[in-house]
């Protein structure tokens, strides 16, 4: 019997068993399962895409990359300027409200009303200029241009209006201050849901504008009139962290936003023409960059101007000093607002108001100097001087600068006589500057001391004393009209210089002498008064020994010289002067004595003897006169005798600096006296020695850069006033001139010659340049000797590779450390080996070392990107540029870098239209905008331009545009152009709706890059949108290349075949032969070529075509016509224009405008109207054939004479079929049939259908499963085939081994 | 005459400049146009030296509207003006330390010419820069070599061999790096008048060139130099200009405080030797055109053979920045 097969066990493929069994076996191949893998092994799944790696990567430095900026130095001062906080909105907004809360807030103080800009301090380091912006768009023009933070306030029961979007608009074209929004009138809404939505509604839409997430600020409600107290806490303190990002206009132009005004016009002029020419001094903050003297300002809505002079005052709003404490004292919180009133002095149209009892004590309040006219105006009530006599006081003082109120909230409170000495202390920093090219050069010496005497006077006057008051108006009389305007001016600053060095109560004394010298000279000396006096000198003479000696001396001449001059008026004056001017008055004032005596050809006894006669009689301080004279003596002696000998003068002083700069003054003097005396020796000493004497006089640096700049230099440097110019008051030599004079007639060449070259050959000779070469001695640090063995101390012994060599370092320390090692191996048996190991380590250690410092070194470099180097580089620029002349007292370094910003300044501006003072407004912004090198041209500028989207109207060429560039506003014509393919400029008649186009426009020179905006008109107030256009300054160039295209019309005269005579182009020979070669066409488009001209008829010329003419044809040239541009510059004076219509200016109007308002119509051309088309009916004829042409033609060609078709006759017509009822039902009922039938087919065919899906789907599904079944038993027998084989090959291999071993 | 042939040039280089000279000369309007540039070509008046024309150049050069290439033909080498030899030894690196560098910037000098018929022919090109960098230059270095050029046309070619030899004698014993080329040109290129002559330059570790030059007496005027004389004058020149120090040599001082004083405003410095009399003429132009002073310090130096006294001068630029470049 067959056995029967048995069931075979048969696995199982699913369930849980099956599992397991399968994750069993899995485990056991070291396969997991993939989560379990990513657990274990996270760094491998780390990419799953390496593309989208890199895209993620990209996309970071993307982003990092958009961060950075192209880093600029940071020129900010180390005290930087008041930050201009501009307040901006629609009226009725709430912006004079939060002005004041803030300053409320800052200061504790309550302003009642704000005009123009008010300054606080508003922490320890920083202070605040806030100023409100209306919404004429003028005064946001200029606003937006010197604002580093815009408080935009917004209704929010309005919403957002246009003046909010024109501002923004505006700042974005002039470099985008930073925007804090505030949303005020909040406390409208009553619904909490709708007050929620409007905020986010505002923000989100406030954020479109500025950038998202910018910062807005929401003032919940008024209290009292007031907005919240926390509210405006919480901001004021935002603003007080802030923090600003520098704008590229801003940091390179100098600005003032003038917070004071004073007119310093000669009264007696505005009386005899009320409308002269004005002259007035502003005073600000300087901001943006460095604002040099005499350079050219603009202010906008006024004009250009040159800055006549400007000088730096003590800051008015002072930083409080340092400190360690957290906040500011309420002494510190100091608020400055000339225009309100605060701060002193309160403005009106005709007088000034002191404001004494300020709201706090210690708010000092500013005494006004009576060389003011103003407020000499206000003295004049008080002593009740008739009005002319006050007038003519004017006029004098009006020579002198005005002094005082600039000490506003000096901290320390005094007398009278302090305040004197305070407001002095105002003077200190004035310079007369540049000032003797005005000035009458007749004006004589002496007058100085009249001038000293008048403003001791003054004081008096400003006391209040009413006596002295007339004493010194009747000097002045005397006096009268010699004074010239800038000696005042040095005067006075001589006077502060002195102040500067004396100290306080010492100069409060000397004032107190001034005036007993005032009286005196009515002869009343008091001896008393003088003894003190003597006092005072002592002091002021023990101060000066200690700084110099040749200021001494200088004070010794000066004396001399004011007695000299002054010997029959009196000697008090020249006490007063001695004691008055300071030390470095009197050391400038050595050449002018010199000078004198030259002149006067007196010796230097006389001077003596006058000084000490002038002892004498004034009771002066002998010591000092004497030691003076003595001095005084010898220079002038020595001058005498040898003009250029400094031998003499070392002999004579050891102090070479002293002396080098005396000689200086000497040479100088020498030349004056050159010219009286007719000795031109110095000359010829200059030019003969100049090579020999050229190093030793460069040795002092003083003497150096007097020698460069000369007196100009002197005269800037008030130490050295007076020393050049006007030497006894005839001769006005500027030592430039001098030079140049000395120059004129050498070759104007810049090499060096070497007058009177070394011998080279001597050895000491030789040794003096050794070090220059990198074979002489070297610097400790760079010599490369040491720098080896400092290297070697380092590291060791190392070794040359290339050549092998060892070289060891200290190998006596080796020896010993080997040494001990030895002493320390001593007890065990030595071992050789081990210790060279060790050496060995050691230099492996080394080595290792070396290496990594190397690496270190290298990835730290090499981690520093391009980017990194250059803020790098930068920042130590700003740093260098910092500590350069810190160390300077501000009068040099303003003469070296300018006025940096952060100083408080006062600037004298002349020719000003008198409307600017007479219409003067405090409440528009007047803005001091310094303008670059050259910007003050005019030219042609080509800009990128774009209408703005939200602007209504196109613009078209050659109408008047107001444009914003730079710091101007100005009307132009601006020309629009686009730029061809070739790059051609052709004329555009409109701008494109939505493209950028070329405007050429006649106006100021102004940097490539600077944007600017248009408006069509600053006046009035329209719903829409004013700003037309935006754009950015592409070129600026001398001559334009804008062309329009122009075609000339000809018409053929006679054609030949393709050549033609064509008349009517052109009106002569010449200009058809400038055209030769042009390519000319037809209207039909047949192209051709200029020949030549024919001689008849004028203007006819010979083309060539590429096809026949036709002599109804119109040939035509097409050429470019080159556009001028109408050269129309018109700055809006919109601050010259009376209060109250100050939005009013209105420039050139459009043509469009003027025919609008005159009724003018166009006139237009009859034919280039369009008039309805009228096309005639065409009517055609019929075709004839005749006959016998008819007859010739072939058949196909003959015309045919189809007839109409006949009536188809009776028996050819079908009858129709009509059937019996019976048919009808049958045929009815087949057809139901036939129906049914069809629906049944075709159900049928569709269960059919269906049952193949459903079969072939479930087959598909077996089959898959089969394979899937099948695949794994073939996996599975795949595997153990393997595995077996594996196994087989091993023992095959070890068999194989086994069987070599056999074998 | 020459200065003539000056205003021919600067009103070449510029745009929409007028120049009005009254009919006695003695007196000339000037209003300022635009500096152009451009490819352009010069004639030169020989009774100066192309120097004195490339000198000013040098200064107007990089504010152009376009890249300034000039032809300018003359005398190339006298003894009155900085021979371009030492205009492009010197003048050159000092622009590139301004940041006007670039290939555009050479001085190629394409035939010699001496005084007085001159016949010479240089070729300079200068790339544009809208702002320039501040400079802080104030450690000259040590020397490091010496190089020079002896030049000698329609001469005997043995000219320059001998002034080369005579100028090693005396600088072979402070340094050993010298090398002087030795120049004979010919033909067309050597211009119409025979001379000859030489310039050194002595350049230190940190960039810094100093140079010297002389040149033969012009034909027909003076007696003839030895050419042995002359290499010796000229290097005792160079060893006084080294004497004098500083980072620039004394004919470039002044281009140097030009571009100093046009900076961005930023502090430059740079130390010089004593300044030459054109120099201080040209301070105080630059302070009437500028408003702009220099702080001048004289520095002594500490060490004993490093030559004589120094100025170091600085000042704040006046933020110029170039107003003819077009941007895009």
């Amino acid at each position: 019997m067959e056995e029967k097969e048995k069931k075979k066990h048969r696995s199982k493929h699913s369930g849980p068993k099956a599992e397991k069994k399968r994750k069993r076996y899995l485990n056991e191949l070291g396969i997991g399962d993939e989560e379990n893998a990513r657990k274990r092994n996270p760094k491998a799944f780390t990419v799953q895409s390496a593309v989208r790696m890199a895209r993620t990567f990209h996309r970071t430095q993307d982003l990092k990359t958009k961060k950075h900026h192209i880093p600029v130095v940071d020129r900010t001062p180390l005290e930087p300027p008041p930050v201009v906080v501009v307040v901006v909105g629609p009226p009725k907004v709430g912006k004079s409200t939060l002005i004041k809360c803030l300053i409320k807030n800052f200061t504790r103080q309550k302003l009642v009303e704000i005009r123009g800009p008010v300054t606080i301090v508003s922490g320890k380091k920083r202070r605040l200029t806030v100023i409100e912006c209306g919404c004429d768009i003028n005064t946001m023009i200029d606003l937006a241009k010197v604002a580093d933070l815009v408080l935009m306030l917004i209704d929010a029961s309005f919403g957002f209006e246009m003046e909010t979007f024109e501002f923004l608009n505006i700042c974005q074209v002039h470099g985008f201050p930073k925007i804090m929004g505030v949303l005020t009138h909040l406390d409208t809404f009553k619904n909490n849901k709708q007050l929620k939505k409007t905020k986010k509604k505002l923000k989100h839409r406030f954020w479109t504008e500025v950038y998202p997430g910018a910062k807005l600020f929401y003032l919940s409600g008024m209290v009292h009139g007031e907005y919240q107290k926390q509210e405006i806490h919480n901001l004021g303190r935002f603003i007080s962290v802030m923090k600003f990002r520098p704008l590229t206009w801003q940091t390179s132009h100098p600005y003032i936003l003038a917070d004071r005004m004073e007119e310093l016009t000669n009264p007696e002029d505005v009386r005899i023409n009320p409308k002269c020419d004005r002259k007035i001094s502003l005073y600000g903050y300087v901001r943006g960059a460095h604002l040099k003297n005499k350079s050219q300002i603009h202010m906008p809505g006024v004009g250009d101007f040159t800055v006549s002079d400007v000088s730096f005052l003590p800051d008015p709003c002072a930083l409080p000093e340092q400190q360690k404490k957290r906040s500011l004292n309420e002494k510190e919180k100091l608020v400055y607002a000339p225009f309100s009133g605060v701060g002193g002095i309160v403005y009106d149209k005709d007088a000034v108001y002191i404001d004494l009892g300020g709201s706090h004590a210690h708010e000092k309040v500013v005494e006004v100097r009576p060389n003011h006219e103003l407020v000499q105006s206000l003295i004049s009530t008080h002593s009740a001087i008739d009005v002319k006599m006050a007038s003519s006081k004017v006029s004098l003082f009006m020579d002198s600068r005005p002094l005082g109120s600039e000490d506003v909230g000096q901290e320390f409170v005094m007398p009278k006589e302090e305040r004197e000495m305070d407001s002095k202390s105002g003077r200190v920093r004035r310079k007369a500057v540049f000032e003797e090219e005005k000035e009458n050069d007749d004006a004589v010496s002496d007058e100085e001391d009249d001038e000293e005497e008048g403003e001791a006077m003054s004081e008096n006057g400003s006391d209040g004393d009413d006596e002295d008051e007339g004493e010194e108006e009747s000097d002045r009389e005397l006096l009268g009209e010699e004074m010239a305007l800038g000696r005042v001016k040095r005067l006075k600053t001589e006077v502060a210089k002195e102040e500067a060095v004396s100290e306080v109560p010492a100069f409060a004394d000397s004032d107190d002498d001034l005036e007993v010298s005032s009286e005196g000279e009515e002869g009343k000396a008091a001896p008393e008064e003088s003894e003190m006096e003597e006092d005072e000198e002592e002091e002021l003479e023990d101060e000066q020994n200690e700084s110099s000696d040749s200021e001494l001396e200088a004070a010794g001449k000066r004396a001399a010289e004011s007695e000299q001059e002054e010997i029959n008026s009196g000697d008090p004056e020249m006490r007063s002067g001695v004691s008055e001017r300071g030390l470095k008055r009197k050391a400038m004032l050595t050449t002018d004595s010199g000078n004198c005596t030259a002149e006067e050809a007196s010796e230097s006894e006389t001077e003596n003897s006058s000084l000490a006669e002038s002892d004498d009689e004034g009771s002066h301080d002998e010591l000092q006169a004497q030691e003076s004279d003595g001095k005084g003596s010898k220079h002038t002696q020595a001058r005498k005798a040898d003009s250029v000998n400094q031998s003499k003068h070392k002999a004579a002083d050891d102090d070479v600096e002293n002396l080098l700069r005396d000689e200086d003054e000497y040479e100088e003097q020498i030349g004056f006296s050159a010219e009286t005396t007719g000795a031109l020796k110095w000359k010829e000493d200059l030019t003969e020695k100049a090579a020999q004497a050229f190093l030793r006089q460069q040795r002092s640096t003083p003497h150096l850069r007097k020698l460069v700049y000369g007196t100009a230099a002197e005269d800037e440097d008030p130490e050295s006033e007076d020393a050049g110019d006007e030497l006894g008051g005839l001769f006005h030599v500027s030592r430039p001139d001098k030079a140049s004079k000395q120059k004129a007639n050498a070759l104007d060449c810049s090499k060096f010659l070497v007058e009177k070259p070394q011998d080279w050959a001597l050895e000491e000779v030789m040794s003096s340049i050794r070090d220059c070469f990198v074979t002489g001695k070297w610097e400790d640090d760079k010599d490369a000797a040491k720098l080896l063995e400092e290297d070697e101390e380092l590291y060791g012994d190392f070794e040359d590779l290339e050549t092998g060599v060892v070289h060891k370092g200290k190998p006596a320390s080796e020896e010993d450390e080997s040494g001990s090692e030895e002493e320390e191996e001593a007890g065990k048996t030595p071992k050789p080996e081990p210790e060279e190991e060790e050496e060995k380590k050691k230099e492996r250690m080394d080595k290792k070392r070396k290496l990594k410092e190397m690496f270190d070194a290298e990835y730290d470099e090499g981690d520093a990107t391009y980017f990194d180097d250059l803020k790098e580089e930068m920042h130590r620029q700003a740093q260098l540029n910092r500590a350069e002349f810190e160390d300077q007292d501000d009068e040099t370094r303003v003469q070296y870098e300018g006025f940096r910003p952060g100083m408080y300044v006062r600037i004298e501006v002349e020719n000003v239209p008198c409307e600017f003072v007479l219409n003067f407004d405090p409440h528009y912004p007047i803005i001091l905008g310094g303008l670059g090198n050259s910007e003050g041209n005019v030219g042609y500028v080509q800009l990128r331009l774009k209408k703005h989207r939200w602007y209504k109207k196109i613009l078209k060429t050659r109408d008047p545009l107001i444009l914003s560039l730079g710091w101007r506003r100005f009307q132009t014509i601006p020309m629009f152009y686009i730029e061809d393919h070739n790059g051609r400029h052709r004329l555009l008649k409109y701008t494109p709706q939505h493209m950028h186009c070329g405007a050429t426009f006649w106006g100021p020179i102004t940097p490539q890059g600077t944007g600017f905006l248009a408006v069509q008109s600053v006046s009035g107030a329209t719903p829409d949108f004013r700003i037309a256009a935006t754009g950015v300054v592409l070129d600026l160039d001398k001559s334009i290349t804008i062309v329009k295209k122009l075609k000339l019309t000809g018409f053929p005269f006679k054609i030949f075949k393709n050549t033609s005579f064509i008349k009517g182009m052109f009106n002569s020979q010449l200009e058809v032969a400038k055209f030769e070669g042009a390519a000319i066409r037809t209207v039909s488009g047949i192209r051709g070529q200029i020949k030549k001209a024919l001689r008849a008829p004028a203007g006819a010329f010979r083309a060539t075509f590429e096809d026949k003419l036709l002599m109804s044809d119109i040939v035509f040239v097409r050429t470019w016509y080159p556009v001028s541009i109408p050269t129309f510059y018109n700055p809006v004076t919109s601050l010259l224009k009376p209060a109250g219509e100050k939005d009013s200016w209105s420039g050139m109007k459009t043509t469009g405008q003027l025919r609008h308002e005159q009724g003018i119509k166009v006139k237009q051309n009859k034919d280039s109207l369009y008039k309805p088309i009228v096309r005639e009916k065409r009517h055609f004829n019929k075709l004839h054939i005749p006959k016998a042409l008819q007859k010739a033609l072939p058949f196909k060609n003959k015309p045919k004479t189809v007839e109409k078709k006949g009536k188809t006759p009776r028996d050819q017509w079908r009858p129709a079929v009509i059937r019996e009822p019976h048919e009808k039902k049958i045929s009815a009922l087949l057809s139901a049939l036939s129906t049914v039938n069809n629906y049944k087919v075709r159900k049928a065919k569709m269960k059919h259908k269906e049952q193949l899906k459903e079969y072939l789907k479930v087959k598909q599904k077996e089959d898959e499963q089969k394979f899937k079944r099948e695949k794994e038993a073939k996996k599975k027998i795949y595997r153990i085939l393997g595995q077996r084989e594996k196994k087989m090959q091993k023992s095959s291999l070890k068999g194989s081994s086994k069987g070599e071993k056999s074998w | 005459d020459f200065e003539a042939s000056f205003i021919r040039l600067i009103d070449k280089v510029t745009n929409g400049s007028r120049i009005e000279i009254n009919q006695t000369g003695t007196t000339l309007y000037y209003q300022p146009g635009l500096l152009y540039g451009g490819s352009l070509e010069h004639e030169c008046s020989p009774s100066r030296g192309i120097g004195y024309y490339l000198e000013s150049l040098l200064c107007l050069a990089p504010f152009m509207k376009h890249p300034l290439k000039i032809v300018l033909r003359g005398v190339t080498n006298d003894q009155v003006d900085p021979s371009v030899d030492v205009l492009k030894a010197t003048a050159l690196p000092l622009l590139k330390k301004f940041g006007v560098d670039g290939e555009g910037l050479e001085i190629k000098i394409n035939r010699r010419g001496m005084p007085p018929k001159g016949g010479g022919e240089i070729l300079f090109t200068c790339p544009v820069r809208k702002v320039l960098q501040p400079i802080q230059f104030t450690d000259p270095g040590k020397i490091k070599r010496i190089r020079g050029t002896a030049y000698s046309v329609r001469v005997s070619p043995q000219m320059a061999n001998r002034m080369v030899e005579s100028a090693r004698s005396i600088l072979n014993k402070f340094l050993p790096d010298i090398y002087i080329y030795t120049d004979h040109m010919k033909g067309v290129s050597s211009g119409k008048s025979p001379g000859f002559g030489m310039c050194l330059t002595a350049e230190t570790i940190n960039g810094t060139i100093l140079s010297a030059e002389l040149a033969s007496n012009p034909q027909g005027q003076g007696e003839a130099v030895l050419p042995e004389e002359l290499g010796q004058n000229c290097a005792k020149l160079l060893l006084e200009e080294i004497y004098r120090g500083g980072c620039v040599d004394s004919t470039n001082q002044s281009l140097a405080l030009l571009l100093m004083t046009l900076g961005q405003r930023d502090v430059s410095k740079v130390l010089l030797g004593p300044l030459s009399p054109y120099t201080i003429e040209f301070l105080r132009h630059l302070r009437s055109f500028f408003q702009i002073m220099f702080k001048i310090e004289t520095k002594t130096p500490e060490e004993e053979h490093v030559g004589g006294e120094k100025v170091l001068m600085t000042c704040v630029g006046i933020g110029f920045s170039n107003l003819s470049k077009t941007i895009r």
